[in-house]
C-alpha cells in the first residue's frame, strides 16, 4: 500500500513538473522545474530497486547538469534577446498532431500488450541495483560500452574547450 | 484485448486495493507521459536552452522505462544502459551549452529558427 502511495505522489509530481518545464517561459524557472522532475524520477528509481541509479540521478543530473544549465543561464543573463518573428509558428499544429498521435499509439500498445504479468504485482527481485552488481555487469558484459562512454566524455570535454577558445577569439580576446 | 483492459489497472490504482506493489504498466505510463511532454517541448520550443531541457525530459523517460524493464526481467542490464544514457546526456549538455554560449557571443538571437545558415 505504502509503495502505491509513494508511487502516486512521485509520478504526479514528475508529470506536473514536466508540464512546467515545457510551459514556463523563463529559462531559469523551467530549469528549476526540471530539478523537481529529476528528483521525482529518482524516487521512482528507488521504488524500482535501483538505488545506485537513483543516487547517480541526483548527483549527476540534479547536481552537475542542472548546475551547468543554471550557470549558462546566469552567464547569458540580462543581455537583451532580440525579438524576431515566429516564422515556424504556423507549423505548431503538426507538433500537436505528432504528440497526440504518439499518445494514442502508446495508449493502445499499453492497453493491448500481452506481456505476461505487466499489470500484476512485480515479483521479488534479487540484487540487481547495487553498485557491485552494476559494476560486475559493466566489466563482464558491457566493457565495450563502458570504454565508449569514457571516449564520448573525452570528446565532449575537448569539443567544449575548442568551442570556448573560438568564442574568445571572435570577441577579440587572447 | 481491447482498450477496456486498462480498466482493471485503473481500479487497482484506487485506494484500498489489496495489491502491494506497483505493476510495470504504470511505470511505462509515467515514462510515456514524460516522453510526450519532452517531445512537445522539443517540437514547439525555439529557445535552444529550453529545447535542451525538453531533451533532458526525453532521456529521463527512456531511463525510467529501462530501469522499469530491468526490474521486470530481474536483470541488471537496464541499470547499465541507464547510466550510459546519463553519460551521453552529460556530454550532450556540455556541447549544446557550449554552442549556445558561442552563438550568443556572436550577438545572434537565441532562436533555433535563426540558426539556419547550414540549411540546404
Amino acid at each position: 500500500m505504502g509503495e502505491r502511495i509513494v508511487f502516486t505522489i512521485a509520478a504526479a509530481s514528475a508529470l506536473s513538473f514536466g508540464t512546467l518545464v515545457v510551459t514556463l517561459k523563463e529559462p531559469f524557472r523551467a530549469t528549476v522545474a526540471l530539478i523537481g522532475t529529476l528528483l521525482s524520477v529518482a524516487v521512482l528509481f528507488l521504488l524500482l530497486a535501483a538505488p545506485f541509479v537513483a543516487a547517480i540521478q541526483v548527483i549527476v543530473y540534479a547536481g552537475a547538469i542542472v548546475v551547468l544549465f543554471l550557470f549558462v543561464i546566469a552567464y547569458l543573463g540580462e543581455r537583451p534577446i532580440v525579438e524576431i518573428g515566429d516564422r515556424l509558428g504556423r507549423y505548431q499544429a503538426f507538433a500537436w498532431l505528432a504528440v497526440i498521435g504518439l499518445a494514442i499509439q502508446g495508449f493502445v500498445v499499453l492497453a493491448t500488450t500481452q506481456l505476461p504479468g505487466v499489470r500484476d504485482d512485480p515479483k521479488q527481485v534479487g540484487d540487481i541495483g547495487s553498485p557491485e552488481a552494476i559494476g560486475r555487469s559493466f566489466i563482464d558484459d558491457y566493457i565495450v560500452a563502458f570504454e565508449a562512454t569514457s571516449l564520448a566524455l573525452l570528446v565532449a570535454a575537448v569539443g567544449a574547450v575548442m568551442l570556448a577558445k573560438r568564442a574568445v577569439k571572435s570577441e577579440g580576446g587572447r | 484485448m481491447s482498450l477496456a483492459s486498462l480498466a482493471p489497472l485503473v481500479d487497482a490504482a484506487a485506494v484500498g486495493d489489496p495489491q502491494e506493489g506497483v505493476p510495470l504498466a504504470l511505470y511505462l505510463a509515467v515514462s510515456g507521459g514524460l516522453f510526450l511532454l519532452g517531445l512537445l517541448g522539443v517540437l514547439t520550443r525555439r529557445n535552444p536552452l529550453l529545447l535542451f531541457l525538453a531533451v533532458e525530459l526525453l532521456l529521463n523517460s527512456a531511463n525510467l522505462a529501462l530501469v522499469g524493464f530491468s526490474r521486470y526481467w530481474n536483470v541488471t542490464d537496464g541499470h547499465v544502459f541507464a547510466l550510459v544514457v546519463m553519460v551521453v546526456a552529460a556530454a550532450e549538455v556540455v556541447i549544446g551549452l557550449g554552442l549556445v554560449v558561442a552563438v550568443f557571443r556572436q550577438r545572434l538571437a537565441l532562436d533555433v529558427d535563426q540558426m539556419s545558415s547550414m540549411k540546404g
